[in-house]
């Protein structure tokens, strides 16, 4: 009993690795531009088919290199052409267009791929476990790991130490000052939207990898994540992947006990830090 | 009162079918099948002189893959503003159930091409719904004996949480207490879920003989996906109930593994007429084969015009007269044994098709399933006595 919960919290750790890197994309955009992104979970599985459709001329790699720039492109157009448009107004505005747009990206996917999973190959050296007994720690999943905590590693980077990452950072906490200053926020916007989908992108062909591809692929993903940022905290990105990590876990224990509560879970530590702790594990006072 | 002289004319109304399936969500891929399969027999019919001299035509409805509230609304629309004459669905056995309940309230006839919880023609069955696909039962008793005496005794549940994993467990737990194996385990997974490996570490630990996988659709595709990533397909046998083609092609090859049961399977050089279907199909669906979902629908709306065409009326309480006992033609049945209406339950009695998947098709790469045996579905069903239908026939 105690391997199993042992196994299950290092799995849950994997898995919830994977729930961050989409909330972290999530979060930037609702810190800086206020927009609840529901159709974060369409970029993602575009990102996955976009890849799908690449590897046959570049290979696993040059997918997973191109297929989230690509996405991110997509996401910057319709940042320009819609989105923006709504960021003056309340937030109803914008989550109602996104929910919209989730919906047309799924279709859109179905129409162009077809409704039936797709196969997704990744290299077959990725494909075994590491030892017969910890059989779970599959190369694939450990190098899915290794990329998140690349990109976290990347994002936390960029913000800290670039130019652009500084006024994203300033623009979360006053955009308006930001704005006075001189910096074009219609770009730093854009931009930073861009960089949210990148990272769905980067979700997208990595969970390609390990579940079938469907054009439902995102939608039944993006609950958890917005989960993991409402549990670690708006506005907060180390919250947000403590959020993941916390879910996964969570989620992967349960099995053990009460398998058939593995969704309902989250939801049930979503309510009680809401009770306990409105602003998130890790959020700040007054940002709720 | 007579029956109304009928008299084809031009102008004259079509009889309508109306098909309220899944379209969007996890069962769009099986629900947009079955349309395929009842658009071509749809055409059939009217090359072969219509309904009752009538021209037919078939609405769709997308009734989402799990909302009940949204497929019993599309099917009282077309009920009373579209006027259909039949309707079928549905993909999900629960929408197949409040479909169920919205014809007999209405007294339509409902064909149920591809919904398969026990229920449907069992404890909720009502004399004006019939069901061409096979009950949960018939599918697990046709493989248990095999999966029992060839792979072991000790059997592993991983069961989506709804009335068609419950029923399709139900079956196996009821073969398996007959035999004197043992459960291991069984555990219940959300429908949707996406991550399932925490319920294979589970089920890794519990050291059974065979991992039963009881998913349909995406679901399907995520679990057995994942369970061949971890390697478990190589220490235990991996099998389970309902197995599609739907399923197998969305995998990769490495994956394409177990013991299942398909409900009609496309490569069938020995059966009549099937050759004809795989051609007609493969020209409506960008040159892919029909899969079991085609065939339920094709069945499925072809039954709408043997009842009418047999009753001479579309009239519900004469064409569900003339539906039970009937017999599929081979052009219809296109398998091994003549299918029929059973009477007292009105389920389909099909063959089912028992073997195991392969990864790759030396004759086409859609060619992923092996057929180890047919067995018949008399030989499957429970007697309609242990079904639990009591039908009240209309006076």
């Amino acid at each position: 009993m105690t391997q199993l919960v042992l196994f299950n919290v290092f799995n849950g750790l994997i898995v919830g690795a994977f729930y961050a890197l989409m909330a972290l994309g999530l979060s930037l955009i609702l810190n800086l531009s206020g927009v609840i992104n529901f159709a974060h979970g369409g970029f993602l599985a575009l990102g996955g088919y976009i890849a799908f459709t690449l590897v046959p001329y570049v290979g696993f790699w040059g997918g997973l290199v191109l297929a989230p720039v690509l996405t991110a492109l997509i996401g910057l157009l319709l940042e320009k052409v819609l989105i923006r448009r709504l960021y003056g107004r309340d937030p109803l505005y914008s989550l109602l267009l996104t929910f919209g747009l989730a919906y047309i990206l799924e279709d859109a996917t179905r129409y162009i791929w077809g409704a039936r999973s797709l196969p997704y190959e990744v290299p077959s050296w990725l494909n075994y476990s590491l030892s017969p007994g910890l059989f779970f720690l599959t190369g694939y999943r450990l190098f899915m790991v290794a990329l998140v905590a690349a990109a976290v590693a990347g994002l936390f980077a960029l913000l800290k130490y670039t130019r652009l990452g500084m006024r994203i950072r300033a623009g979360t906490l006053d955009l308006e000052t930001v704005s006075v200053l001189g910096v074009n926020v219609r770009i730093l916007r854009n931009v930073n939207f861009g960089l949210g989908i990148y990272l769905a992108g980067i979700a997208g062909v990595l969970a390609a990898g390990m579940l079938g591809l469907q054009p439902t692929i995102g939608a039944s993903l993006i609950m958890p994540s917005f989960v993991a940022i409402i549990v670690g905290g708006l506005g907060s990105l180390p919250g947000t992947l403590l959020g993941g990590l916390l879910i996964g876990v969570a989620s992967g224990v349960t099995a053990v006990f009460a398998p058939s509560g593995t969704e309902a879970v989250i939801y049930v530590i979503m309510a009680i830090v809401l009770l306990v702790r409105p602003r998130g594990l890790l959020g700040e006072e007054g940002r709720v | 009162m007579g029956a109304p002289f009928i008299v084809p004319a031009l102008g004259e109304e079509a009889v309508r079918i109306g098909m309220d399936n899944p379209l969007t969500g996890t069962y769009a891929a099986l629900g947009a099948n079955e349309v395929i399969g009842a658009r071509l027999a749809v055409e059939q019919i009217n090359a072969k002189g219509g309904i009752l001299g009538r021209k037919v035509e078939l609405l769709v409805e997308d009734s989402t893959s799990g909302d009940a509230g949204t497929a019993v609304q599309k099917a009282r629309k077309m009920i009373d503003r579209d006027k259909i004459d039949f309707l079928l669905g549905n993909v999900n056995s629960a929408l197949a159930l409040a479909m169920g309940q919205v014809a007999a309230e209405k007294g339509k006839l409902l064909i149920v091409p591809g919904g398969h919880t026990d229920a449907v023609t069992g404890t909720d069955c009502h004399w004006n719904v019939f069901r061409v696909c096979n009950t949960t039962r018939m599918e697990t008793n046709s493989i248990s004996k095999l999966l029992f005496d060839k792979y072991g005794k000790k059997w592993y549940f991983i069961t989506p949480d709804y009335a068609f994993g419950h029923t399709l467990q139900q079956g196996f737990q009821a073969s398996l207490k007959k035999f004197g194996g043992t459960e291991v385990g069984a555990d219940l997974s959300p429908l949707g879920t996406t991550d399932f490996s925490s319920y294979l570490i589970k089920a890794q630990a519990a050291n059974p003989d065979v991992i039963i996988l009881l998913h349909a659709g995406d679901d399907m595709v995520n679990v057995l996906k994942q369970a061949v990533q971890f390697g478990l397909d190589k220490r235990f046998h991996l099998a389970g109930a309902q197995q599609e083609l739907e399923v197998l092609t969305g995998l990769p090859p490495e994956a394409r593994v177990g013991s299942w049961v398909f409900e009609w399977y496309w490569n069938q050089p020995n059966t009549p007429h099937v050759a004809d279907f795989v051609a007609d199909v493969r020209k409506k669906s960008g040159g892919k084969v029909p899969t079991a979902r085609t065939w339920f629908g094709f069945a499925s709306a072809w039954s709408c015009a043997l009842a009418a065409n047999g009753a001479k009326s579309l009239e519900t309480p004469a064409m569900a007269k003339a539906l039970r006992g009937m017999k599929l033609p081979p052009e219809i049945a296109l398998m091994p044994n003549q299918p029929f209406f059973r009477e007292g339950d009105n389920q389909l009695m099909p063959t089912l098709f028992v073997g195991h998947a392969q990864a790759k098709g030396s004759a086409d790469p859609e060619d992923l399933f092996v057929v180890d045996s047919f067995v018949k579905g008399e030989d499957a069903a429970p007697p309609v006595s242990e079904t639990g239908c009591v039908m009240k026939l209309p006076s």
